[in-house]
């Protein structure tokens, strides 16, 4: 390596391969591209202005200025309770109602309306499912209270699959 | 005067310092454009040493100075603009470098002939020049870092050791000890390269 009063410090004893230096040499050397200062300080420059377009107020809008403060924090006042008020007025208060709102029952597209008619459970007394021997039992305790009951399915063709237990209550 | 009334004050008043803030930003501004214009050439030479690639170098450097616009509040605290600045961009390429993974592109020979000055030479000298310096500059990617990193920088003439040192973050001894080793096994591998010749 060139020894110059600059790097004077740095050991030229060692084993030295000048083609190697040179080349490294050659390539540190190299001139910088025509422009590259012009072109980084454009960049620079974009990169300010993008920052100083939220930054800088034109000089009479400007934040610094006493009354513009004042305005500014009392439009923003405005809008806020203004706009609370708004709301307030337009949503208005709950009122606990006693009337219970049904459900609105909409025919499903392609079929046939129900016409307003409400589906409604069946709340009567239904049959009441009595085992045969358990039938007979109760009704030879009670000997003339008739009871309905239905008889287990008999196999197809033996008759009627249903026969009311009690011949009594049965026949009227 | 009530604390309220302070506060009051405090926010209708316009401070002196806004004032003094523009002044600032524009004497941070001229300090920039004297460093870019200053050292540009020389971080775009140890941009190109390292990453051999004159469009990723330019990069390098532009990003180098966008760095520096964002801490320009600090560049009154700096002792060095220049070895600060070759430090910065000096970690800007060793992490592209290693982002990047990518061979250099004066690797080819082609291109160190058409990079490298080759003034007076006939085109068989020029060609035969450059495939010396691919095969010197190959056996530099063969070192292990530490010791390339201290020999590429020791060929900037600029620099001093102890300056090489700031820029690496070592000792001066570790410079000397780093750039002797990177010798001796750039020599060994000149020779191992040439006995296979």
């Amino acid at each position: 390596m060139k020894s110059t009063p600059h790097n004077s410090k740095i050991p030229c004893s060692a084993p030295e391969d000048s083609a190697g230096d040179e080349t490294l040499r050659l390539i540190s050397s190299l001139p910088a591209p025509h422009g590259l200062e012009d072109r980084v300080h454009r960049a620079l420059r974009a990169r300010s202005d993008r920052r100083g377009r939220v930054l800088s107020w034109p000089r009479r809008l400007s934040p610094q200025n006493g009354w513009m403060r004042t305005a500014a924090a009392a439009a923003i006042v405005f809008v806020v309770v203004g706009g609370g008020w708004g709301v307030y007025t337009r949503v208005g208060h709950y009122q606990p109602s006693n009337v219970i709102p049904m459900p609105l029952h909409m025919p499903a597209a392609g079929h046939f309306s129900s016409a307003g008619a409400m589906r409604t459970p069946q709340t009567l007394p239904g049959p009441v499912v009595v085992h045969p021997l358990t039938a007979r039992a109760a009704q030879a305790k009670r000997s003339k209270k008739p009871i309905t009951t239905l008889q287990p399915m008999r196999p197809a063709g033996s008759g009627s699959a249903l026969k009311p237990a009690a011949e009594g209550g049965a026949a009227k | 005067m009530s604390t309220s009334q302070v506060i009051y004050a405090g926010w209708m008043e316009i401070p002196n310092s806004a004032v003094n803030d523009e002044t600032r930003l524009r004497a941070e501004d001229t300090a920039l454009a004297v460093l870019v214009d200053q050292y540009a050439g020389a971080l775009y030479r140890v941009a190109y040493s390292v990453l051999r690639n004159p469009a990723d170098a330019e990069d390098a450097v532009q990003e180098t100075f966008l760095r520096v616009l964002r801490h320009r509040h600090s560049l009154g605290e700096v002792r060095d603009h220049r070895v600060w600045l070759i430090r910065i961009v000096w970690n800007i390429v060793l992490d592209r470098k290693r982002r990047a993974k990518s061979r250099p592109e004066t690797d080819d020979v082609e291109e160190l002939a058409r990079v490298l000055p080759s003034t007076g030479l006939s085109a068989e000298e020029v060609a035969s020049a450059a495939q010396h310096h691919a095969r010197v500059l190959a056996c530099v990617e063969r070192l292990p870092d530490k010791e390339r990193q201290v020999l590429i920088l020791s060929a900037f003439e600029e620099l001093t050791s102890v300056e090489i040192a700031s820029v690496l973050g070592i000792t001066e001894s570790s410079v000397r000890s780093r750039l002797f080793r990177a010798r001796n096994l750039m020599a060994g591998l000149l020779d191992h390269q040439r006995s296979l010749r």
